[in-house]
């Protein structure tokens, strides 16, 4: 029965200790570094066949997928469980005030005042420098300034434990995967068998509604190319005032923005409607849609002959006996330099790959326009667009959020936040005076234990007897 | 006035803020020399010279920052060369803030102007800096903060790993002198609290930098946290302070082993920015890179 209670006490002084904190700490450290040298994700025989090393080692410990494995949850568990029995241990200890700290400030003065007269020129200081009189015992005055910082401490460590709530949902009920939408069709999620991520609890079903591509748009600023040297000589050159930094001729698209203008449809009828974008996504049900990006096929025809090919992609045309790079297809709205804003006749760029690698611009070829090469003629005859959504199920994000925030806010207010406590004690000396001693504690970057002993000094000046 | 109004034009602003940047960081080369310099000869009062070139240089550098806004009309904390800059001018001026009371202690600031200048030249030799439109992921409220509040927590965890790193030195050495690097015994106490102080600050900082890059990749794509080397290095960089943290509060190891734990803490802050693509290589390791979908 003692040996039980004994090592029941030994776990719980373990999983309360800081000591315990600093280990799983630096265990987390070890697998998060194992987890940046090791390609996460990657299958172990393409590994073994890109050169990489300690194969064996990496099968057996999971190394390509470290995040995932029971020993980098047990250790997780285990910061969790100390961080939870570490608060609630620390709660009862702060709520009883029952911490011995050494004060950062300690004084002794002796007053040419009564125990009284010091007790009263102490509250006069006290209600003076804003402090609240915590608690007065026989000859002991105590005062505060500021919210108590163990509280605080107390408080952003529970909002980690709702942090970890917020991760357990989410590796519980998530789940994840991509849609591919063609204009006009409507779509159920979770039909098409893209790489889906599905936590251990997530719901089976699909969800009961379709999500449809009304319209995909895209956005491009017109720009030309910076004319920056790349060796370090001619940097320097710049630097010595022998050369400037121009810019090229060269025309450049940069994407400005990416819109789909999707409808979710219950039962046949249209539910919601937004235009996504990047870092604007569409909520519905538990799900978020995120635009992540957009792929285009290109029609061509040579000789009577049609092909489909996707933008930036390489194909060896047999007619040309050439190889033929499709790379930079346009269309859209295009935002040019003088403030004018104009529609782009649709285009991609020709590029022919040499059997050396090098590649020859042969140029820009409009939709329904043909190009000459070699004497044949190579037709752009249309293109078709579809916009890459991701989707997202995930139950815990919100609780992580309002947990995150908080526990940014109040660690902030902890830490360059202030907090002071001073602590009187009055001792009667014979003839009617007094010895005072003061205790001073502060904590946060802004508290100045120093500048209040120095107030206090001012305030006690003409009492004090040297 | 905006990237395309620029762009639109030539490059001559461009042209005078890539020749101020390099003054910048020359001077800040030179400051880094003349500490050097005080530390060598010990003649303290050479202090002073390093930190008036300092100020100056600081002066130089807000011009530059300043010139860098009006030419792109945005937040200068977009690209990796304006991220560097802000580094190395927030590093320097949270030195300049906290070195008041320690002047005479010439390490910290050769070792902070060193890493300014390191990193003003690293922006100018190894990066463009081309004012591009911002791609659509970075289109966000979140990212500009994310940026200039993690780099911020970084400039902090530099200075206070250079005062560390001082502190120890003149531990050791205090035990056979009186008097080392500027610092009498009595003074070792509170200048290790600076370096703790800083940390503090720092701390919520790096919270608030991972926080809101998690918030923008998950309104972006999705998906807060991806395990990718440059967030997880940004996590280890985190886990390390919060260990240092906690060593304060453990008697034995607030010494040693916390002032071990600040220096790590630094290493990985420097891994962070320089990922951990080098790391691979150096282990035969095929990076993530190798394999991205
Ligand atoms: C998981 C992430 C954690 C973070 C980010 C974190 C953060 C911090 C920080 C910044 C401090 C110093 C400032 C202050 O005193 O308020 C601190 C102190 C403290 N931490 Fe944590 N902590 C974590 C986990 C834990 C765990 C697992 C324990 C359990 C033992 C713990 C116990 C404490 C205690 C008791 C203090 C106060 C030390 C003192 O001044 O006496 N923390 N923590």
């Amino acid at each position: 029965m003692r040996r039980a209670e004994n090592i029941k006490r030994r776990v719980y002084r373990w999983f309360s200790s800081i000591k315990t904190s600093v280990y799983l700490f630096a265990l987390l450290v070890v697998f998060y570094f194992i987890g940046t040298i090791f390609p996460q994700g990657a299958d172990i025989e393409r590994y073994a066949e890109a050169g990489g090393r300690f194969v064996e080692a990496v099968r057996l410990f999971g190394f390509l997928d470290i995040f995932h494995t029971p020993l980098f949850y047990l250790v997780a568990v285990l910061l969790l469980i100390n961080l939870s029995v570490c608060t609630w241990d620390r709660f009862q200890r702060v709520r009883k005030r029952a911490w011995r700290e050494s004060p950062d400030v300690e004084r002794r003065l002796s007053l040419a005042l009564s125990y009284r007269e010091t007790e009263e020129l102490l509250e006069e200081f006290i209600k003076k420098q804003r402090f609240r009189l915590i608690s007065r015992d026989e000859d002991t005055l105590t005062a505060e300034k500021g919210i108590y910082y163990r509280y605080l401490t107390l408080l952003y460590h529970a909002g980690i434990v709702l942090c970890f709530a917020g991760f357990f949902l989410t590796g519980l009920f998530v789940k994840e995967g991509l849609l591919i939408l063609k204009q006009g069709e409507p779509t159920p999620i979770e039909s098409q068998m893209m790489p889906e991520v599905r936590g251990w609890l997530a719901p089976e079903e699909p969800p009961q509604f379709k999500i449809q591509l009304d319209e995909f748009r895209t956005e491009y600023i017109l720009s030309r190319k910076l004319n920056y040297p790349e060796d370090g000589l001619s940097r320097l050159a710049i630097a010595l005032g022998w050369q400037d930094i121009t810019y090229t001729e060269e025309e450049r698209f940069y994407p400005k923005d990416w819109f789909s203008k999707l409808r979710i449809l219950v039962n046949g009828s249209t539910a919601l409607e937004k235009t996504i974008e990047v870092n604007d996504p569409l909520r519905f049900e538990g799900y978020t849609f995120y635009q992540v990006g957009f792929e285009e096929k290109l029609k061509l025809k040579i000789n009577d002959k049609v092909f489909t090919i996707s933008t930036g992609r390489k194909k060896n045309i047999e007619e040309l006996g050439k190889t033929l790079i499709f790379t930079g297809f346009r269309k859209g709205t295009l935002f040019k330099p003088d403030g004018t804003v104009e529609q782009i006749r649709p285009f991609v760029t020709l590029k022919e790959l040499k059997e050396d690698g090098t590649r020859i611009t042969l140029g820009r070829l409009h939709l329904g326009e043909s190009m000459e090469i070699d004497g044949k003629s190579l037709r752009f005859e249309g293109f078709e667009e579809t916009s890459i959504l991701s989707y997202r199920y995930d139950p815990g994000v919100g609780l992580l959020w309002y947990a995150g925030f908080f526990v940014f806010a109040v660690m902030s207010l902890r830490c360059l936040g202030r907090w002071y406590m001073l602590r009187f004690r009055i001792d009667e000396d014979e003839g009617g005076k007094t010895i005072l001693t003061v205790a001073i504690h502060c904590r946060g970057l802004m508290a100045d234990s120093q500048r209040v002993s120095a107030l206090l000094n001012t305030h006690l000046e003409r009492y004090v007897r040297r | 006035m905006s990237v395309e109004d620029v762009l639109s034009r030539g490059a001559h602003l461009l042209t005078v803020e890539v020749r101020l940047l390099w003054a910048v960081g020359i001077l800040y080369m030179v400051a880094a020399i003349l500490s050097l310099y005080g530390l060598i000869t010990a003649t303290h009062r050479s202090g002073r010279m390093p930190h008036a070139i300092l100020g100056f240089t600081l002066i130089l550098h807000t011009g530059v920052i300043l010139l860098r806004i009006f030419e792109t009309g945005r937040a200068p904390f977009q690209t990796l060369y304006e991220s560097l800059s802000w580094f190395s001018f927030t590093s320097a001026v949270t030195y300049l803030f906290v070195s008041k009371r320690w002047r005479r202690v010439g390490l910290p600031c050769f070792f902070v102007t060193l890493i300014a200048s390191c990193a003003i030249f690293y922006a100018l030799l190894g990066r463009s800096p081309e004012a591009k439109p911002l791609s659509p992921p970075l289109q966000s409220w979140w990212f500009e903060w994310h940026v200039v509040v993690a780099f911020s927590s970084y400039a902090v965890f530099v200075v206070s790993s250079a005062f560390e790193a001082t502190y120890l030195i003149a531990k050791r050495l205090l035990k056979t002198r009186d008097y080392a690097l500027g610092l009498a015994p009595e003074e070792l106490k509170p200048f290790r609290t600076m370096a703790t102080k800083l940390v503090i600050f720092g701390f919520p900082m790096l919270t608030f930098g991972i926080f809101s890059g998690a918030a923008w990749a998950n309104e972006a794509w999705g998906r807060y946290w991806g395990w990718d080397p440059k967030e997880t290095w940004s996590l280890i960089t985190w886990t390390v302070f919060a260990m240092y943290l906690h060593a304060q509060s453990v008697p034995r190891w607030r010494e040693n082993v916390a002032s071990t734990l600040n220096l790590l803490g630094f290493v990985c802050m420097i891994m962070t920015f320089l990922g951990v693509n080098w790391l691979s290589k150096l282990l035969g390791i095929p990076s993530l890179h190798a394999y991205a979908v």
